[in-house]
């Protein structure tokens, strides 16, 4: 992971640069993702750089290694192999392939892998791969064959299939016309059973021109487009990082809905998630002698009986003023229920009546999907190069699953953009934002303050430009997720003490004391009065004149008290603490200190009194 | 409220006022119930055939009933409303039906907190007030800071002070009948004195009809709440600190409550009990009890057993409340839809601090269009996260919000296929146009004669329909039981459709939009083979011919393609998949008797031709008798 510091510089001075990782998705789907690594161990792969950049295979191990831990965090069900092909040294499943080294089988990735991948790094690691492996003869064909077998092998469902050749080479069998023709044919073997074929072409002296060989052996690009091919090789860490990143994860949709304009013009389009929380997994539990995972099993059973419960036999209730209200769990669907999913156009207005703080929830994003209804790419297409046009955003109403209620969404045009090494940065289509209801704000009384003067703001705005920089979402990784994994690594890997975490969204003080200079003092000067101390607390505003013995509030409350609360509905009027206080000294368990929660308890707990 | 024998009267087809007045603190109740609020109600009835209430001495306050004291409102209370109270018929006079509930809210609040006295007065004012004591009437109220507001059955204009025309009103408005009696009048002068005495300016405001009511409370409350202070210093660096209050301004509501199972029989919930067990993965699922169990997490494909006291300690642990800056960025390079979380905090300076030299630091940069980058934690325990402090700058107030940015975990980085250089969904110019004229007709946003610009669709003054959806069936369930749950109110569907004159504006661009952009949906088929693969094109030769989608020789050229294709690897293996794929040709060519493999033999010998001689070998060491039936040539013959 990249330094942040990298980042802190003036951004005049600032080069592009692409750092990070991709989380994965929280999608229930059926069948395991699968990734094959095939990565090129002839000689030219181990060449360095110039001034001392790594070589391409070192690039290839930094980003595999990547891949697997970012997996690890946010995937770990799908399945990774790594292969190498043009070794002099052969080892694979039944060894019936020569020159093709499978360093990793497909499976899950776990603490071993990310080590193994760690060692191949390095002029350390350039050796070990002389020793284990070698460079020989290359027959992409029998690699590949190869890869095909690791997949067929595999007896479980998998749902997506891709393949990555990492190579700095164009023409890899040279002259050797039969050994280019079976690579093809096995290429469109695999294709065929719904591998997807990547090329991850590096640089090299000359440059990597694509049609000598390798156009027929990846997979054509989704939109037909010449795009995929005009590919320049990649020559930096960075663009290779990023270029596997887009292709590594496979786009799911979290729904597929119809956007009816009106009566009859409906456009299918597929909403995604492109910005998820990522937070640390929840514990599994193990059997404590064998440390093997147990499943947990959950009933309802009628007390008195002990008989297990059917669904049939349970319903659903809610308290609300000291009465319970009974609904059948189909009729607690179907309350929620407005209409069948979908995005139903309202209008339209000018971008500027977005307004910032209408933020509830993530932002998701919209494609066309024209597999499922013919010409709703070119509608869409054409919406959203007007609304672009036009500066307006699409307000929808959204329903987005069965017996979702309806929220609003404004649908905000986004142009595609590319960066240097034509890799797309930003791809076209709507960001739905959702929009509050007039329950989700609330009212704030904003203070009255005194107006700042002129040359306070100046000095101000001379402290902001001190302390600029470019900022980039992908730039801060998170250090509780980030040491809660590097914990798991230690603990696995048997290692003594977890490797450091940098906690990349910690202020850099003296960098920034630094930068300011006398700037801090002058400002000061100018807003604050003498002696005034912003950390100092501000005076208590109600002092008591009696000692402190009775600044605790009691916190007690007798059982009548308690029960005609109850009786009377009052009982929300307690505090927490009281609650707490009164949940304790009755010995109820609660399931939360949430004030709900503890009113529960507590009713339930006196229910059988009253 | 009125429950006197005036407020039975109504002009034929009109509801009578004793109805709409109920109908009002049917609402009014509902409300207060399902948002549960704190706030206690007491109902005062008067006009009642008895008399219950503690003024009643010498023949004084008669015919007025205490009918619920000051407590929290429940289903107990609507219940009541709907069933015990009816017309009664005396009168009683207002007046004296005030002073017995400022009296009530006298004794009832001892010792209670409270923010706010209301007397509401449902009433057609037809009752013969006595004007003694008015003005000690009001000074006690001024004096105990009670508001009141009256809810009449025909509207009060307020250009008719001082005894009022009641044939200028118009006789339109429902519940005026004949217009107002004698009695009313009157009263309603009194009423207007003590409303203005109150307040002088806006006093009549308060004053409303029964049908408005009606129509403003059939929404059911939004949620409030009371937004918490979250107190801390802003820091830039290790030495410059400001002082700032933040407010959590918007955040997706839940609703407080979950729903509960309870036995369907019943309908108890103690009857129900869950439990939780484990067991083994294995073919028995051995169960196994929870204190034999440990804490573990996934580290990809390893488990690591982890425990809680191991966990805590090796956490992650930082220094709690904070919100520092990192720096400064363009606001450009922060978007939109890369926010993240589901709430936004407003920050102040703080109220209390006197001392405070100046607004908050938010309107010092907002000119450069920048934005802070900073990292907030909102206290020791909870996660520190990165996020955008946006300057915001108000007519009455300047302060940041602040917004949650995600963390490089959180970002999932998808490319999609570019729509502009594609040719195939290049839209026409006629399209273009279409659309444009689309857009044109559905703006949701206009300018008005006065030049300002109205918004005829505000989201964010839209009760969330599922709240409102929520609360009208559990009403309905509660008060009456074992019936089907209603239809959705309609002002909340036509709340959640286009607007009309939208609707109507957009026909013809829509007529144009159907014509110009053809839209079909795609039937959803199973996949059909259509050609010879290369996986197995054995298999695929059989499932075609079976098919018959395709002509037998189209398909028998594509196996032979596949066969040409395969030998030209010269590989033993390709060779044994092409005899596979021989033979296949073969059986199928004897199920449609078709003799026309002389084809075959023709190409085979081409392969001969080029020098397949391993493949030969295989095809004539007999594993497969190719040309056993009514075809017998000499394969020798084919040999070079």
């Amino acid at each position: 992971m990249a330094e942040w510091n990298a980042y802190y510089h003036n951004e005049d001075e600032e080069e592009e640069q692409e750092e990070g990782e991709q989380s994965g998705g929280d999608y229930k789907v059926t069948g395991r993702d699968s990734l094959v690594f095939l990565v090129d161990a002839s000689k030219e792969m181990f060449i360095k750089g110039e001034d001392g950049q790594p070589s391409n295979f070192d690039m290839t191990m930094e980003v595999v290694r990547s891949v697997y831990t970012s997996k690890i965090i946010s995937s770990h069900r799908d399945l990774v192999a790594l292969v190498f092909y043009g070794t002099e040294q052969s080892k694979n499943p039944r060894n019936s392939f020569k020159h093709v080294y499978v360093y990793h089988d497909l499976d899950e990735p776990g603490a071993k892998r990310v080590r193994d991948v760690d060692g191949l790094q390095g002029d350390k690691g350039a050796q070990l791969a002389a020793d284990t492996m070698g460079s020989g003869e290359t027959s992409l064909g029998d690699a590949l064959w190869c890869c095909a077998n690791l997949y067929s092998d595999i007896k479980l469902r998998l749902s997506h299939k891709r393949l990555m050749i990492f190579t700095c080479r164009d023409d890899p069998h040279g002259d050797d016309s039969t050994k280019d023709r079976q690579a093809r044919t096995k290429a469109s073997d695999l294709k065929e059973t719904g591998v997807v074929i990547d090329l991850m072409h590096m640089m090299k002296p000359g440059g990597f021109d694509v049609s000598l060989f390798f156009c027929d052996i990846v997979s054509p690009p989704e939109d037909e487009s010449e795009l995929g091919l005009q590919l320049e090789p990649c020559d930096k860490l960075d663009d290779l990082k990023k270029r596997v990143r887009a292709k590594e994860q496979k786009k799911r949709t979290m729904s597929r809905l119809n956007l009816c304009l009106g009566k009859g013009i409906n456009v299918a389009v597929g909403m995604y998630a492109t910005a998820v929380m990522t937070r640390k997994p929840s514990a599994i539990r193990l059997y404590r002698e064998t440390n093997e995972p147990v499943r947990s099993k959950t009933r309802t059973f009628h007390t008195q009986t002990g008989s297990l419960l059917l669904p049939s036999e349970i319903k659903k209730a809610q308290v609300y003023g000291k009465k319970q209200i009974v609904m059948e769990r189909d009729e607690v669907d179907t309350i929620k229920r407005f209409d069948d999913p979908g995005l139903l156009l309202m209008g339209f207005k000018p971008m500027e009546k977005l307004k910032l703080h209408h933020h509830i929830r993530p932002a998701v994003f919209l494609y066309p999907e024209e597999d499922e209804v013919k010409g709703s790419t070119c509608l869409f297409s054409a919406l959203l190069m007007k609304c672009r046009e036009k500066n307006v955003f699409a307000l929808c109403r959204c329903i987005s699953r069965r017996n979702y209620p309806p929220r609003f969404v404004a649908l905000v045009p986004q142009k595609e953009e590319v960066d240097h090494g034509k890799v797309q940065i930003t791809p076209p289509g709507f960001n739905a934002i959702f929009l509050p209801y007039a329950d989700d704000i609330r009212t704030v009384d904003a203070p009255q303050c005194p107006v700042a003067s002129q040359m306070q703001v100046n000095k101000m705005k001379e402290i902001v430009s001190k302390l600029r920089f470019k900022y980039r979402s992908d730039a801060f990784e998170n250090p509780v997720v980030q040491q809660h994994y590097r914990n798991l690594e230690a603990l696995a890997l048997d290692m003594m003490a977890p490797e450091d975490t940098e906690d990349l969204i910690m202020p850099k003080v003296e960098q920034i004391d630094q930068r300011l200079g006398p700037l801090v003092q002058e400002f000061k000067d100018l807003v604050y009065p003498n002696g005034y101390n912003p950390e100092s607390k501000p005076a208590a505003k109600r002092k008591t004149g009696q000692s402190g013995a009775e600044k605790k509030p009691k916190m007690e409350v007798s059982e009548d008290e308690l029960k005609a609360h109850m009786q009377n509905g009052t009982l929300g009027k307690l505090t927490v603490p009281i609650l707490k206080e009164a949940c304790k000294q009755f010995g109820i368990r609660t399931t939360g200190t949430k004030k709900q929660e503890l009113l529960d308890a507590l009713t339930q707990h006196f229910q059988f009194f009253l | 409220m009125d429950v006197g024998f005036s407020m039975s009267n109504s002009a034929p087809g009109e509801e009578p006022p004793f109805e709409l007045a109920k109908k009002v603190i049917q609402k009014f109740v509902q409300r207060q119930v399902f948002a549960e609020t704190k706030d206690e109600l007491a109902l005062v009835l008067f006009g009642t055939d008895s008399t219950k209430n503690p003024l009643d001495q010498d023949g004084q306050y008669q015919n007025i009933t205490i009918h619920r004291h000051l407590m929290m409102p429940d289903f107990e209370l609507l219940e009541e409303i709907q069933n015990q109270i009816h017309p009664e018929s005396q009168q009683a006079d207002w007046l004296d039906a005030l002073v017995v509930c400022m009296d009530l809210l006298q004794r009832e609040t001892k010792g209670k907190k409270y923010d706010r006295l209301n007397i509401v007065l449902l009433t057609d004012l037809n009752t013969g007030a006595s004007a003694d004591h008015l003005d000690v009437i009001i000074e006690n109220l001024k004096k105990d800071g009670i508001t009141l507001q009256f809810f009449l059955p025909f509207p009060v204009e307020e250009d008719e002070e001082g005894g009022g025309d009641a044939d200028r009103r118009g006789p339109s408005h429902p519940g005026m009948g004949k217009g107002l009696s004698r009695e009313q009048k009157n009263s309603m002068d009194m009423m207007k004195h003590i409303m203005l005495s109150l307040d002088e300016e806006d006093g009549l405001d308060q004053i409303y009809t029964f049908t408005n009511a009606i129509e403003q409370l059939c929404m059911f409350k939004r949620i409030e709440r009371r937004p918490m202070s979250w107190p801390c210093q802003l820091t830039i660096g290790s030495s410059l600190s400001i002082r700032i209050v933040g407010y959590k301004a918007v955040t997706e509501e839940k609703l407080k409550k979950l729903w509960i199972s309870v036995d369907a029989q019943t309908n108890k919930r103690e009857d129900l009990k869950r439990e939780t067990v484990y067991c083994l993965d294995d073919d028995n699922e051995t169960e196994v009890q929870k204190d034999d169990t440990i804490q573990g997490f996934r580290y990809g494909s390893d488990i690591v057993p982890f425990s809680k006291v191991d966990q805590e300690q090796m956490k992650y642990t930082h220094d709690g409340k904070c919100f520092a800056v990192l720096g400064f960025t363009k606001q450009s390079l922060v978007h939109r839809h890369q926010f993240i979380g589901n709430q936004v905090i407003k920050i102040f300076a703080p109220k209390d601090d006197e001392e405070w030299p100046c607004r908050p630091s938010s309107g010092r940069w907002h000119e450069l269009k920048m934005v802070a980058i900073v990292r907030y934690a909102y206290d020791r325990r909870s996660n520190p996260q990165v996020g955008a402090a946006f300057p915001c700058i108000k007519q009455d107030y300047e302060c940041l919000l602040y917004v949650q940015l995600p963390f490089t975990e959180d970002l999932r980085q998808f490319t999609f296929p570019s729509l502009e250089n594609n040719k195939k969904f290049t839209p026409s110019d006629t399209q273009l146009s279409a659309v444009d004229s689309l857009i044109d007709s559905m703006m949701l946003v206009e300018e008005n004669e006065n030049g300002e610009q109205v918004d005829m669709f505000k989201v964010h003054q839209l009760p969330n329909p599922a709240f409102q959806r929520h609360f009208q069936c559990l009403h309905h369930r509660a008060v009456s039981p074992g019936t089907p749950l209603p239809p959705m109110e309609p002002w909340l569907k036509a709340a959640l459709e286009r607007p009309e004159v939208i609707s109507e504006r957009c026909q013809a661009p829509l007529e144009e939009m159907r014509k110009t952009f053809p839209l079909t949906e795609v039937e959803k088929k199973k996949k059909v083979k259509t050609s010879v693969g290369s996986v197995d094109p054995a298999r695929d030769f059989r499932i075609l011919i079976k098919q018959k989608s395709r002509p037998f020789g189209e398909v028998c050229q594509q196996l032979t393609h596949r066969i040409e294709q395969l030998l030209s690897n010269k590989n033993t293996q390709y060779y044994m998949k092409s005899i596979t794929c021989i033979q296949a040709f073969r059986e199928q060519s004897i199920e449609v008797k078709k003799k026309k493999n002389t084809l075959t033999i023709f190409h085979l010998r081409k392969y001969i031709m080029i020098g397949l001689e391993v493949f030969w070998d295989l095809l004539v060491q007999g594993t497969i008798s190719l040309f056993t039936w009514d075809c017998r040539i000499s394969l020798k013959s084919f040999l070079p």
